[in-house]
């Protein structure tokens, strides 16, 4: 969407904004066909994956183009975590569970994270299997 | 309806507030979850509503989990030419990691005596937050302590993770982004751009959304025997 010249080089901010909400209605809609879908798969993947999916395909088959639902979905990426934090809010209820066993579980996870790291990392990098060397990502 | 209001106030104040810090003082450790969390339980207790009167506002908000995964998509097939490139190196750098993480989870939790509902939260911390927050209810654990357990290992996987891949000579963008973005999601993705640049970030993005259906996969299994034994 270029401006015309002597234009102002963006879009007036209403009509950005509706841009935008169209696109988080795009993402939406997406999100409620998966849940409609879900039930009915032979695997048992939360709705929300299989939105993703569904997106993915819908993007491959160029039966939507990235650029209908881009910027909603990069100001998803990138404030992602907003939407988790009320859940993460609710350990306030685990304090005792916390004490008892925060100690522990840390220790768990320290552990299983580095051998999960070392383990793709390490299949990640090991030289012979198949694949095209690196080319430049568009 | 005003508790919800309120909680809703609280949560975007407490969220600015954390982006603004870690925007000052960029580090693993001012990402704005960790910042953001403790803040609004503060907030809640201090205003009296607590966690029954943040219910409204949660609800509210956890809504929009579902419409976020799905724009994971859009990285997906932004980066697709890393699938079509190495497509057998991907799946199976994931595929093993995630494995390798959710075993070893599992089998120490096990031995250290943890609840069954803790090791099936552990279990799923390598998918991305709301993923693994979906999956909790398959498993039998509860979604806040499995959000606390994904958020403490993504933490601990970029603050580590990086130095652990170079200690182990792993120093391709390949081996670094693959690893990164299937042990810890968004995070992982973050630092993987922040240390590789476009590339390793690219890679990481596509593990990232990977690992999330590989442990969706593994999650049956891990029900049958977390529910068997």
């Amino acid at each position: 969407m270029s401006a015309p010249q002597g234009a102002a080089p963006q879009l007036p901010f209403l009509r950005r904004l509706s841009v935008l909400a169209l696109q988080f209605a795009g993402l939406i809609a997406i999100d409620q066909v998966a849940i409609v879908l879900t039930p009915h798969l032979p695997l048992p993947l939360p709705s929300n994956l299989v939105g993703m999916l569904l997106l993915t395909l819908l993007l491959l088959t160029g039966l939507v183009r990235e650029s209908w639902l881009g910027q909603a979905a990069v100001l998803f990426q990138r404030h992602l975590a907003f939407f988790f934090v009320p859940i993460a809010v609710g350990l306030m209820a685990y304090g005792s569970l916390l004490r008892r066993h925060g100690l522990m579980l840390l220790l768990v996870i320290l552990l299983s994270t580095a051998a999960g790291i070392a383990a793709a990392g390490w299949i990640g990098a090991r030289p012979g299997l198949r694949g095209r060397p690196p080319a430049p990502v568009s | 309806m005003s508790a919800t209001l309120l909680g809703l106030a609280i949560t975007v104040l407490a969220y600015a507030l954390s982006r603004w810090i870690n925007c000052r003082h960029p580090s693993s450790l001012t990402v704005p979850v960790l910042l953001s969390t403790p803040m609004v339980m503060v907030a809640i207790t201090l205003a009296g509503s607590g966690l029954e009167g943040y219910r409204g506002a949660s609800d509210a908000i956890t809504w929009w989990l579902g419409p976020a995964t799905v724009s994971l998509g859009v990285p997906l097939y932004r980066h697709r030419q890393v699938l079509l490139d190495h497509g057998v190196r991907v799946a199976a750098s994931v595929v093993g990691g995630t494995l390798v993480a959710m075993v070893t989870a599992v089998a120490l939790a096990r031995l250290l005596g943890l609840e069954a509902p803790l090791q099936a939260a552990l279990g799923l911390k390598s998918a991305t937050a709301p993923v693994a927050i979906a999956l909790a209810h398959h498993v039998g654990a509860d979604a806040p302590v499995v959000a606390g357990i994904v958020v403490a290992s993504a933490l601990l996987g970029t603050i580590l993770g990086p130095a652990l891949l170079t200690r182990l000579g792993v120093g391709s963008p390949m081996g670094r982004g693959l690893a990164l973005g299937t042990i810890s999601s968004g995070q992982g993705v973050a630092q993987a751009f922040r240390e590789g640049g476009e590339f390793t970030g690219a890679i990481a993005s596509v593990a990232m959304a990977l690992a999330a259906v590989a442990v969706a996969l593994l999650a049956l299994p891990l029900a049958l025997f977390l529910g068997r034994s």
